[in-house]
């Protein structure tokens, strides 16, 4: 049996595997070639420091960069792009030449420079994710390494400051989107019925745009409008991320609301519960498997509403 | 009805000081305006870079509007009627771009690595001849200092850690793209060129006819020959017309192709 293959990551949230872009784009291309990986987060870990990310680790051998790690791949015979012509795989090239060069920096943008989704969203989310006293250094960093990306491609001499380039980089950004939207057209992949590393890398990049709760974002407004872009997404998490225990460590929660009838309380009162939510919680737990806890609570004094939320964790 | 521009002006670097990149940027720009039958007058300064809006050189200037970068140059004659990609439908236009967007992400990138970053090129040949306008001690501080700016950019994009064979290789793969996507077709998009052409003639014409330390990326380009044919295309279509000393030849510094 071939020796495992581990992937270390950042966590998932928001309904994705991972929130970062490389790693996403490792995980959706493993999971189009068939390749089985051991994800092991590194959140809560000093990597989310000191490490690269991703990373995928085999046999005492480290690969870095989502392009690297796919080539590797592809030498271990997990290959996605087998049935792609040759033209095929020009185009792949050049499009994600095209991701690079005009969507990342917006992307970079609108997750760690713009001072509100920054404040709300992205700090907090990695600061949590990192060890004591990391959680203080983790995101400054990223955000100082993405703010001079920017400048040093985008920027233009002699007025190095980000507010002369935002116009820019967002104009640039929609006209990307507005691009992949024009190829993608109907389709659930770009090339063809199978999945392929240039969905990988579309779904990477647009993937947490179209999932994160961002408090301002233009471009996710723009995203919005591009419905077969978000469609290709759902498609592609639905198809190839839905819960399969095993294969995630991702923790889930459900949160179910429900309006309770006289007709219902009564009967569960009759049976001798203090009040639906432990009724709630005994149906439940009789009814799923492989979940970590559940917790129902009340919202009303007349115990009209009740919400239930089950946190479940698939074993690794 | 478009309107016939007024002469424009195209400032580049002098040919003693002008390096690959810039060369083959300069060499794209002048492609795309023959091919709009545009007239223009090519003008040598040595503080081009300065006197450019964005510090990129080339730049036109057209009237009182200046504009750099093939990019923006492009939109610019487009919003005065002349433009070279009407005929592409959407999707066509999306491919365009990307391609456009290959050239610049790789060729371009590994000509600044090439100039900038591997020791031997810079200090044979990028810093002696971007500072050879200035005396001393100015040479000696720009040269390093455009040698700094360089290699912070590519430390930025994760170029750094390359070594120049992976470099290569990436050249290789590119022009390997650019070989499949043109197939026998005379131009990328069939029968009329547009600015991609212009761009990948720029490119490639120039790493082919500059001499370096060594010709391995000439070497890499010279085994797709529907690629050399290409570029022999371009140049005899648009350039062949010119005088002695015709801009084509004023920035090969090796044989021409012809």
């Amino acid at each position: 049996m071939a020796a495992t293959m581990e992937l270390r990551c950042w966590g998932g949230d928001w309904g994705l595997p991972s929130v970062h872009t490389e790693s996403l784009i490792v995980l959706a291309y493993a999971k189009f070639s068939g390749a089985t990986i051991t994800v092991t987060p590194i959140d809560w870990t000093w990597k989310t420091l000191t490490g690269t990310v991703p990373e995928l680790v085999y046999q005492g051998s480290t690969i870095t960069e989502p392009a690297q790690i796919l080539n590797f791949l592809r030498k271990q015979r997990f290959n996605a792009d087998y049935e792609l012509s040759a033209r095929q795989g020009a185009d792949t090239m050049a499009y994600i030449a095209l991701l690079e060069e005009k969507l990342r920096p917006a992307l970079l943008h609108t997750f760690w420079v713009d001072a509100e989704n920054y404040a709300n969203l992205t700090r907090p989310w990695f600061a949590s994710r990192s060890p004591f006293p990391l959680n203080f250094l983790v995101p400054g960093r990223h955000a100082n390494t993405a703010l001079s990306r920017i400048l040093l491609t985008k920027g233009e001499s002699p007025l190095h400051t980000i507010t002369e380039v935002e116009g820019k980089i967002y104009s640039e950004a929609k006209e990307c989107l507005n691009l992949l939207s024009h190829r993608l057209g109907m389709a659930y992949y770009f090339f063809g019925n199978t999945p392929c590393s240039l969905d990988a890398f579309v779904f990477g990049f647009v993937a947490p745009l179209h999932k994160a709760s961002l408090p301002s974002s233009p471009l996710q407004s723009h995203l919005r409008q591009l419905d077969n872009l978000q469609r290709f997404c759902d498609h592609i998490l639905n198809a190839h991320f839905s819960s399969h225990p095993g294969e995630t460590s991702a923790l889930r929660r459900v949160c179910v609301s429900l309006y309770i009838d006289d007709c219902f309380r009564s009967r569960v009162l009759g049976k001798g519960y203090k009040d639906p939510a432990g009724f709630l919680i005994e149906r439940v737990s009789e009814n799923l498997v492989n979940f970590r806890s559940c917790k129902a609570f009340s919202k009303h004094r007349t115990y009209n509403f009740c919400q239930v939320v089950i946190c479940s964790r698939s074993n690794t | 009805m478009c309107k016939c521009m007024s002469v424009c002006c195209l400032f580049v670097f002098s040919e003693d000081q002008i390096l690959l990149s810039d060369c083959a940027s300069s060499l794209a720009v002048q492609a795309y305006l023959r091919m709009c039958n545009l007239p223009v007058h090519v003008s040598c300064r040595s503080n081009a870079e300065y006197m450019s809006p964005s510090g990129k050189v080339p730049f036109v200037h057209v009237g009182n509007q200046v504009v750099s970068e093939l990019g923006p140059i492009v939109q610019f004659t487009k919003a005065k009627g002349h433009s070279l990609s009407d005929g592409l439908d959407d999707v066509q236009r999306a491919e365009m771009k990307a391609y456009m967007e290959l050239v610049n992400n790789m060729l371009l990138t590994a000509e600044l690595y090439i100039q900038w970053c591997d020791d031997t090129t810079a200090t044979e040949i990028s810093r002696p001849r971007y500072s050879s306008p200035y005396s001393w001690p100015l040479n000696q501080i720009l040269a390093y200092q455009k040698q700094w700016e360089v290699r912070r950019k590519m430390n930025a994009i994760g170029w750094a850690g390359k070594s120049l064979e992976q470099v290569y290789e990436d050249v290789s793969q590119c022009c390997q793209a650019l070989s499949q996507r043109l197939g026998t077709q005379p131009y990328f998009f069939n029968k009329q060129p547009t600015e991609l052409d212009a761009l990948v003639f720029g490119h490639l014409f120039t790493i082919l006819t500059t001499r370096l330390t060594s010709d391995e990326l000439g070497e890499k380009i010279k085994s797709y020959s529907n690629l050399l044919a290409f570029c022999r295309r371009i140049e005899q279509s648009y350039f062949e017309d010119s005088q002695a000393g015709s801009s084509s030849r004023g920035y090969s510094k090796g044989p021409s192709l012809f």
